[in-house]
């Protein structure tokens, strides 16, 4: 634990060039990561990372240096490092900066660091178990488990002077099945920002790892996707990646406030269809993308961003807060001390509907039901994403005909959204990691299943009769 | 503490632990990264960063901890000694000895001279000269100059002591350009030697963004396809864990078992050259001396990627192909530089021998549409439509799928523009090349 008179000393020293603002983030982070193959372990690493990042802005400019050592001296050179990024002084901010100590701690019943590698291993096992067991066709089991700690101090000019423990779990199940030459892949990635509970109150291993093995079975078994411009119905869970890259990117600060986002000046006005309504809300207890405390010290919030297809909102930070002359929205995040932090993302997803899960099959004379979607992309000044479809079924006359592989969807996100002709009515959340300036951090993608009455899918398969 | 105290003292406690060796990798490093934007310094962040990971050998097992803290090295041991507890695979993972290496000097990169403000003045004029080049272009996305030097040291209980120092420049840009209400962004980026070459680098990342102006999709289709160096170096990179021994033991590899087999069109020849200027380096993650090998040669696979765990499990000597990802990863395998040969073909040549058919300068997508399991790919793609051997017009908002092993064995012609993309985590470099057929959707 910093003291506060170090804390104020470091702000200060950060200041002597001029800036108008200084924050001090200072991590210490340890995790555990276990891999298991075929239900035997095979690695076992633990990982503390530790240090401190000093960041200044003065008005839209800002400079970040950051250093392993912790101790005050290293600090004072950290914030000196920042400092010097606008030269000579000046106007310096003086005075005493009112600093009270707030805690944040995540409700846990099973600290990590009561729990030995032999419980962790157990319930891998079970998921390697259960996969290989599946069926005969699964030739190889993979788990991956992970749990971290990251305790974070943050400290800044305005007076924020917070502390926040933020426990996170999640275990990677993945089926290989192969029959000769071939091979295909299952998966699933359940994690929650809680302790080891998680496995025994939230977590059902064995049926993700079912889910899973049926996967990698299923993908083995269908043929290549064939191509074409035709409506695809997206599952609900992971399916919501497609809003997290077509649109969430798009409406980070980090785009909008430099004017790299198709979404700049539409705020009250329609970019969605009628039956979209979305929001990002980092408030939700336990989820893999929740925060108690954003990382320059705000507080989180359920932000809306799209309301019956009208934009409502961004997520901002405090820099794009200043850029956009709009209040941040507790949406800073970074993946830790290497990182200043920017606008990103929390729990994301689609809200709800009033549509018929079935009928948005029914009612397709042809097309592809994406099921599970793996990852994707965005280019936000474009809103061009890209992103794979890991499990795909063909539809024609109203009926699932066949399995299908390798499909990649394609599209803008501003013309994606205005096309969603279908929103069903049961909303679930899948977690990811997100990629971008800040780093990569925990981000759950969610909705209910939903209708794209037209969509670019890449495949390389012949027609599906 | 000072860092020579930690080791010796980590390695007395394993070996009074009981461990049969120990392994010590210390990387340190400082960074400078600038971005501007409307002639302002925008991000600009300064870094210096250290830390250690122990390795312990216990009883056949081995277990690995981490930390940025330079204290409390028994803790740190004690770590490594429990997770080698929890370990069942009965594979065998060997130290490295003390070796002799071969002098590899790594020639000082752009920016490593440089002051403070000559490195913001460069990423300034880098802006400066995008939107000067031509009236469309009306920002940058992004503008960065950065460097990164910094040292590892491996030491072991076996002996084995093994430094390097490295230092890295780069220079990268993302122009956007208009025309009425059309929106279109470029890309380019130099590094090493070439990274103070604002000029350039402009130049290609604007006339990358111009040349897309009015792209549309194509109808869906086979296409003969000429791929320009960055999009195979992508593809490249993506699925070369199918070259990993690794990989290919956990069952995770088409290649698998294939040395000796024709694997690809008789043009092909890749090589995994350690030694190549781009990013030298005499060992590899676990102390081996490297060495330059063919993996592939005239279409016949040579060798999977080894290192000592692999090598012992096959019978074989380790490629030197060790690879950890960073201090605090494991060792794995990975090339070290791996590059596809160039031929003797010029642009013009090749787009003669394409006929019509589309040039894919770029593909996105990369860690979400490969599998590199199963090799099939399925990526957005860009680029231009060719009829007659000439450029017809941009073309955008498609997909390019197919299956890698299946790629590598159609390419009917290489060109003589070898590459290197832009480093992720690995140097992968690669000429255009001509297939004989990609699957594309369009329209």
């Amino acid at each position: 634990m910093i003291l506060k008179e170090t804390a104020h000393a470091v702000l200060r020293e950060a200041q002597k060039s001029g800036a108008d603002y200084a924050e001090l983030f200072l991590e210490d982070n340890e995790s555990t990561r276990i891999e298991m193959i075929d239900g035997k372990v095979e690695s076992a690493n633990y990982a503390r990372i530790s240090g401190a990042g000093v960041r200044i802005l003065l008005g839209t400019q800002s400079a970040y240096a950051y250093c392993a050592d912790i101790d005050e001296q290293s600090l004072l050179e950290t914030a000196r490092a920042a400092a010097a990024a606008l030269g000579e002084a000046k106007f310096a901010p003086n005075g005493e900066i009112q600093l009270t100590l707030t805690r944040f701690t995540t409700p846990v019943k099973q600290r990590f660091d009561t729990i030995g590698n032999a419980e962790r291993v157990e319930v891998m096992r079970t998921g390697a178990r259960v996969m290989k067991s599946a069926s005969s066709e699964v030739t190889q089991a993979l788990v991956r488990y992970l749990d971290q700690v990251q305790r974070v101090t943050i400290v800044n000019t305005d007076g924020v002077f917070v502390t926040d423990e933020r426990p996170r779990t999640r275990i990677f199940l993945q089926a290989v099945a192969m029959n000769g030459t071939e091979a295909q892949t299952g998966f699933e990635g359940p994690g929650c920002c809680r302790g080891f509970e998680t496995y025994r109150d939230i977590i059902d291993v064995e049926a993700h790892a079912i889910v899973a093995a049926n996967m990698a079975v299923t993908m083995l078994h269908a043929p290549e996707c064939p191509a074409g411009n035709l409506p695809v119905v997206i599952d609900g869970g992971f399916g919501g990646v497609i809003f997290h890259e077509a649109c969430g990117h798009s409406l980070e600060a980090t785009a909008v406030g430099r004017n790299n986002s198709v979404f700049c000046g539409k705020l009250n006005t329609r970019i969605a269809a009628d039956c979209v309504s979305a929001v990002d809300d980092g408030t939700l207890p336990g989820e893999w993308g929740s925060i108690n405390v954003d990382d320059e010290g705000g507080t989180p919030q359920r932000n809306l961003l799209i309301e019956n297809g009208i934009l409502k909102g961004y997520l901002i930070d405090k820099l794009g807060s200043r850029r956009m002359n709009m209040p941040s929205t507790g949406s800073s995040r970074r993946q830790g001390y290497m990182f200043a932090p920017t606008s990103r993302m929390t729990n994301t997803f689609i809200c709800a509907g009033a549509d018929d899960d079935e009928e948005m099959i029914f009612g397709m004379a042809e097309g592809l039901y994406a099921k599970k979607m793996g990852g994707g992309s965005v280019n936000p000044p474009t809103g061009e994403f890209n992103f794979s479809v890991a499990e795909g079924y063909w539809v024609k006359n109203g009926k699932i005909v066949s399995p299908v592989r390798g499909a990649t969807l394609i599209g803008k996100g501003s013309e994606v959204l205005l096309k969603i002709d279908r929103v069903g009515r049961n909303m679930w959340m899948s977690p990811g990691m997100c990629g971008s300036l800040s780093g990569s951090v925990p981000t759950n993608v969610g909705q209910p299943r939903i209708r794209v009455s037209g969509m670019t899918i890449g495949g390389k398969g012949g027609a599906i009769e | 503490m000072t860092y020579q105290e930690f080791a010796s003292r980590a390695m007395e406690y394993a070996e009074k632990t009981g461990c049969a060796s120990s392994e010590l990798y210390y990387a340190n490093g400082e960074s400078f990264e600038v971005n501007a934007n409307a002639g302002e310094i925008d991000r600009y962040s300064v870094s210096r960063e250290a830390g250690v990971s122990v390795r312990v050998s216990l009883n056949g097992r081995e277990g690995y901890a981490y930390t940025e803290r330079i204290d409390e090295p028994e803790k740190l041991v004690d770590h490594a000694a429990d997770n080698a507890r929890c370990i069942e695979s009965d594979d065998e993972h060997p130290m490295q000895t003390r070796q002799t290496y071969q002098a590899v000097t790594r020639a000082d990169s752009a920016l490593k001279h440089m002051t403070e403000s000559e490195r913001i003045a460069l990423a300034k004029r880098l802006e400066e000269v995008c939107l000067a080049m031509d009236p469309r272009v009306k920002r940058v996305v992004y503008c960065t100059a950065g460097f990164d030097s910094g040292a590892v040291v491996m030491e072991n209980s076996l002996g084995l002591h093994a430094e390097r120092s490295t230092n890295s420049s780069y220079l990268y840009v993302m122009p956007s350009v208009e025309d009425g209400a059309e929106l279109q962004t470029g890309f380019a980026f130099r590094m090493g030697a070439d990274a103070a070459d604002a000029e350039g680098c402009a130049k290609e990342a604007v006339e990358d963004a111009l040349g897309k102006l009015g792209a549309s999709p194509v109808d869906s289709g086979c296409y003969r396809v000429l791929l320009k160096p960055y999009a195979v170096s992508d593809l490249l990179s993506a699925f070369s864990p199918m070259f990993s021994a690794d990989e290919a033991q956990k069952g995770c590899s088409l290649l698998a078992g294939k040395e000796g087999e024709a694997i690809a069109s008789c043009l092909i020849t890749v090589w995994d050259d350690p030694f190549d200027p781009v990013a030298p380096r005499a060992f590899d993650g676990e102390g081996t001396p490297c060495v330059k090998k063919a993996v592939i040669e005239n279409g016949v696979l040579k060798t999977l990627l080894h290192n000592l765990k692999t090598a012992k499990k096959a019978g074989v000597q380790s490629t030197g192909n060790a690879s950890r990802k960073s201090a605090a990863s494991a060792v794995s395998v990975a090339p070290t530089v791996f590059r596809l040969e160039a031929g003797k073909h010029g642009y013009a040549d090749l787009l003669q021998a394409l006929g019509s058919g589309l040039v894919i300068t770029e593909l996105e997508g990369l860690h979400a549409g490969v599998d590199a399991v199963s090799g099939d790919f399925s990526l957005k793609a860009a680029g231009f439509l060719v009829e007659n051997g000439a450029l017809v017009r941009p073309v955008s908002n498609i997909t390019v799928a197919g299956n890698f092993v299946s790629l590598m064995k159609d390419v009917i012609a290489l060109g003589s523009d070898l590459r290197f993309g832009m480093p992720q985590g690995g140097y992968f470099g690669s000429p255009s090349i001509l297939v004989s057929g990609l699957k594309v959707a369009g329209n």
